[in-house]
């Protein structure tokens, strides 16, 4: 028996280390820097073009090759197939170094090596894994955070983030070079943890073809709830037959936070010292979705979508939907482009958010940060760099992948009218006036967890949506229970209740001068929603 | 002689070496795994342990809290609600075990070829073939789905007859070793609200049903309520007259009959709040009453022969737990009786299965019954039908006993243990359960309506990062199970033993 236990051992340490030595993958000359983002189709190539990156601002290492035992010395190096792609496009004698026809009279040769490769860590992108991954200290270099500074605040909060303030100023990322708008969301606590990767707002794609076919008139690119319900009806009641199941809807989903904006209300007060959810306007809100759902039904129920068997991969089943016309509009980015040119040429148009007094988007999008125990941080703040510069921005603008996170490469003819998308010219530039005119980041509140509030605030909408209570009951509950959230925060931390102290007074002073109609100084209010709420109202003073 | 002894002991400290190498790993991989994280899982319970405030980069100081914890777990009305899930997911459970008998008692039959039978499975073949192409020529029940099930039971009724018992029992088997996430996602398309074959099924009966039922008087429909609380009343006079008679005879104690009446008297405490008229809120608790009343006087009279305060409580509680859930059923089928109506004009219409906050857990209930009935409790029940001996049937024949009598006092008796053990397990299991469920049909929606404690014991611990509170949930539940399963443990192992 001690025989067979030990030829097991042997055995299963001579299998790892078979796997080890024929795995090449997992040896690489140069450091190997993870990125924990989703696996989307662009990621290669934004991969490849880091790496030429590093090359063209010089970070990495040179090598002069002088004679043809160099060369081979140089060639039987570890590379990867991703590095020597790099050296071989981002070195003008980067071909001939792999070209077995290259001989003495060649030499010599002068090429870079990118001083880290990229890889992507899709199967940690969770963000429970990311987490439990980060405060364990065995996270991935670079951490997309998503939902426009959501998990960014979460991240930075457990203090697994780096704080990338200085080396923004160094490598030349820092908050002017993105949408002024945008820029709130990279700070937590007034130091800087976060470059957006892709700004994205959620608008409406409108497809044509599906107006088209019903005969109904397309939507203007900005309306009011009134027109949205009224065209709503009118293309449902078109696309329907009478008496049969609904098939056909006007849109995939209504726009919550930005129906509740564009009414002054946002989840937090102007302080973010306490949740405005039992507000009425929050209860009209809900109502006006539930009625566009289950009476209207321009909307499709969590029936419905239960009900549309397809399942699409990478993005989810509406993007299948929209394509064969089951919503004539479809809530996402521009980062939909990407899926929407796989489909073929399709006749689309851009609409915002039905408004009810205030246009407004939520400009959001993926965040990436720096993980704070990365070993090779120097080569993930430059990532970070990378993404400032035009080659990533240009990448976007191709793409298609939301917005460029330099605003300055959406004034280009490229970004405007892409030569290989005709059928798009028209499109992109609402993504870009929208994000400058009316987007706004989302508000989180330094007293509760962004993902306990996102997720009371959730239930409430299905309570609604369930009938299992009313709009201003399931309003007032989810209030209560991100107050309660905000107590239970403070009563572990002396310092936050320091601050909450202080910033209600100032909310004191707030709601007074707002009683008494004096103007409020800007920089008494930190709910970035309400900055421009009061700047559009006239209620700042100078 | 003292050279042997050295040698001796050498030897053995040499044997008790090489067995501890042996099972060092296994040993090593306990105490990593799964002690050390019990202890410390307890320790953090008491603490305020926040992976945000205390990870190597944050060290904040871990504070002792005490049973704030555990204050604050009693004083969430989520946790009830959570809590509430759990069990209402159990309630399956005996349904389960019931199912796993029965499949145990079928596949435990001679269901082998031989002669006549061939020939009987194979006509039932050709008949159901020649059905599905009757109906496609007529163009009715003409979809793929019909054609399917027919086709597949054809298949099994042939390869049943050429493979016999083994054939039969891998196929009621074979849920129980799918993969859990690919049995999930194929369930949610079963459960399609348009397109799945449930509801596909279930629509034209409804129609049909519900035009029956429009065409009925209403009042007639309604009284269908009543006739059910007259049965359920019915049912808690009978089980009070058996408690009564057995008190009489001294084969049940007083604590046994008191639980048992106390039992019965429960579908009258809800009947009060859920009864959907006057009449039925009358009928229910009037017969718990007198039941109650016919108890009392029986327990003031003397009795002639005495026994022990607490006998035959085992069978107290299952045989007045079993008539408390046939009235709590009654009740429920009234309810919808006097509403069906109001129902029926409105339309039936299948329902929403996952999507529908009342529906979504009797769903994820229905889908636990499936996996259930062809789990390792009916490889139990099978391992225990063939230990029975055969003796005693023989003997039942003999003296001329039903085959539900045979059941009643040989198999069902002799299979105690095991269905005590099973019911154990179940019990364990359901407490524990409903995670996977959760995080891949429901996400624990609509509205909470499936988030059952270990769903709630991961998003407080891993969401949110509150691992003391979310530690000090987890011990509540073991501390819930460990109760459960003592008081099983106790009063039925005597049932067992009775």
């Amino acid at each position: 028996m001690k025989y067979l236990f030990l030829i097991t051992a042997a055995a299963l340490a001579a299998f790892g280390a078979a796997l080890y030595l024929t795995e090449p993958q997992a040896r690489s000359e140069v450091p190997v820097i993870y990125w924990v983002i989703d696996p989307a189709p662009a990621r290669p190539e934004q991969i490849a073009l880091y790496h030429r990156w590093l090359i063209k601002h010089g970070h990495g290492e040179k090598y002069d090759i002088t004679t043809m035992a160099e060369l081979d010395v140089f060639r039987r190096k570890k590379w990867t197939p991703a590095v020597r792609d790099a050296i071989e496009k981002g070195n003008p004698d980067g071909p001939k170094v792999w070209d077995a026809r290259t001989n003495a009279a060649d030499l010599p040769l002068s090429v870079t090596a990118p001083g880290a490769e990229m890889r992507v860590d899709a199967s940690s992108n969770d963000l429970s894994k990311k987490l439990i991954q980060g405060v364990s200290g065995v996270a991935g270099d670079v951490l997309e955070a998503y939902n426009g500074g959501q998990q960014m605040q979460y991240f930075a909060a457990a203090g697994m983030l780096a704080d990338v303030t200085e080396s923004a100023k160094k490598y030349g990322f820092e908050p002017e070079k993105t949408y002024e708008a945008l820029r709130p969301a990279l700070f937590f606590e007034g130091r800087q943890y976060a470059f957006p990767r892709n700004p994205a707002q959620t608008m409406y794609w409108v497809n044509k073809a599906t107006f088209e076919k019903h005969q109904q008139p397309l939507p203007p690119s900005r309306w009011t709830i009134e027109e949205f319900e009224k065209r709503g009806r009118e293309f449902v009641k078109a696309a329907n037959p009478p008496g049969a199941r609904r098939r056909v809807f006007f849109a995939d989903r209504a726009f919550v936070v930005e129906l509740r904006r564009g009414l002054g209300l946002s989840m937090f007060n102007e302080t973010l010292t306490r949740c405005t959810l039992d507000d009425p306007r929050n209860a009209r809100v809900m109502r006006l979705i539930h009625q566009w759902t289950y009476q209207d039904r321009i909307l499709p129920s969590a029936a419905d979508m239960a009900a549309f068997d397809t399942e699409g991969g990478w993005g989810g089943k509406s993007f299948q939907l929209f394509k064969n016309g089951q919503f004539a509009m479809f809530a996402s980015g521009r980062w939909a482009l990407m899926l929407f040119r796989k489909f073929g040429e399709m006749q689309l148009a851009v609409a915002e958010p039905p408004h009810t007094g205030m246009p407004n988007t939520i400009l959001s999008g993926g965040q990436s940060t720096v993980f704070r125990g990365s070993r090779h941080r120097k080569y993930a703040e430059l990532f970070l760099a990378y993404m400032a510069d035009e080659d990533y921005n240009m990448q976007i603008v191709r793409d298609g992948d939301a917005l460029p996170p330099n605003p300055k490469y959406t004034d280009s003819e490229l970004f405007r009218r892409p030569p290989d998308h005709p059928n798009e010219w028209g499109c992109h530039e609402p993504w870009a006036k929208a994000a400058h005119e009316i987007g706004t980041v989302a508000s989180f509140s330094p007293f509760v967890l962004p993902v306990v509030a996102a997720r009371y605030d959730g239930v409430s909408q299905q309570e609604v949506m369930n009938d299992r209570a009313t709009a201003e009951e399931a309003g007032k509950t989810a209030a209560d229970r991100i107050n309660g959230e905000i107590r239970r925060t403070l009563a572990e931390s002396a310092e936050l209740r320091k601050r909450y102290a202080e910033l209600t007074g100032l909310q004191e002073k707030i709601d007074a001068y707002r009683a008494e109609g004096r103007k409020v100084p800007l920089d008494w209010i930190r709910n970035p929603f309400h900055r421009r709420w009061y700047l559009e109202k006239g209620w700042v003073a100078q | 002689m003292g050279g042997t002894m050295i040698s001796r002991g050498g030897r053995e400290a040499s044997r008790m070496a090489k067995g501890l190498a042996f099972i060092a790993p296994n040993i090593a991989g306990f105490l990593v795994f799964t002690l050390f994280p019990l202890v410390f899982s307890f320790a953090m319970a008491f603490t305020n342990w926040d992976i945000q405030r205390h990870n190597m980069y944050n060290n904040e100081a871990l504070r002792f809290v005490g049973l704030e914890n555990l204050v604050r777990l009693f004083g969430d009305p989520d946790f009830f609600k959570y809590l509430g899930n759990t069990f209402f997911l159990m309630m399956g459970m005996p349904f389960g075990i019931a199912g796993s008998l029965g499949a145990a008692l079928l596949l435990s039959r001679d269901l082998s070829a031989g002669g006549r039978r061939v020939w009987a499975y194979v006509l039932l073949c050709v008949s159901l073939t020649v059905g599905i192409g009757a109906l496609i020529a007529a163009g009715a029940g003409a979809t793929a789905m019909t054609i399917l099930v027919c086709g597949v039971a054809g298949a099994i009724l042939v390869t049943g007859s050429l493979g016999g018992k083994t054939v039969y029992r891998t196929l009621f088997y074979f849920p129980h070793f799918t993969a859990g996430v690919a049995t999930f996602l194929l369930w949610k398309k079963l459960y399609n609200p348009h397109t799945g074959p449930f509801n596909n099924a279930l629509r034209p009966l409804l129609e049909s049903f519900g035009g029956a039922v429009n065409a009925l008087p209403a009042g007639l429909v309604r009284s269908g309520a009543w006739a059910c609380a007259a049965l359920a009343a019915a049912l808690a006079l009978i089980g009070a007259r058996n408690l009564r008679r057995a008190w009489l005879d001294g084969e049940m104690g007083t604590v046994s009959v008191s639980i048992g009446t106390s039992l019965l008297c429960v579908p009258a405490v809800l009947a009060v709040p859920w009864a959907p008229d006057a009449v039925v809120r009358l009928i229910i608790p009037a017969a718990a009453l007198a039941a109650a009343a016919l108890i009392v006087r029986t327990l003031a009279a003397r009795r002639e022969f005495a026994c022990a305060l607490d006998e035959e409580l085992g069978h107290a509680v299952i045989s007045c737990g079993g008539i408390m859930t046939a009235q709590l059923a009654l009740l429920g089928l009234g309810i919808v009786l006097f509403r069906l109506p109001e129902m029926s004009a409105a339309g039936l219409a299948p329902p929403e299965w996952l999507t529908q906050y009342h529906w979504s857990k009797p769903s994820l209930m229905i889908m636990g019954l499936w996996a259930a009935v062809g789990s390792n409790s009916m490889l139990l029940y099978l391992a225990g039908i063939s230990n029975i001996p055969p003796e005693l049937y023989e003997a039942a024949d003999v003296d001329g006993a039903s085959p539900l009598q045979r059941f009643l006092h040989i198999t069902w008796p002799q299979l105690a243990p095991i269905t005590f053990f099973i019911l154990i397990m179940a019990i364990i299991h359901g407490l524990q359960g409903g995670f996977e469920m959760a995080r891949t049909m429901t996400q624990g929606g609509p509205a909470g309506a499936t988030t059952t404690l270990s769903y709630y014991v991961y998003t407080e611990g891993f969401e949110t990062g509150r691992l003391g509170y979310a530690s000090a949930v987890a011990w509540a539940l073991f501390a819930l199970v460990f109760t459960v399963t003592v008081f099983n443990w106790k009063f039925g192992n005597r049932y067992v033993n009775d």
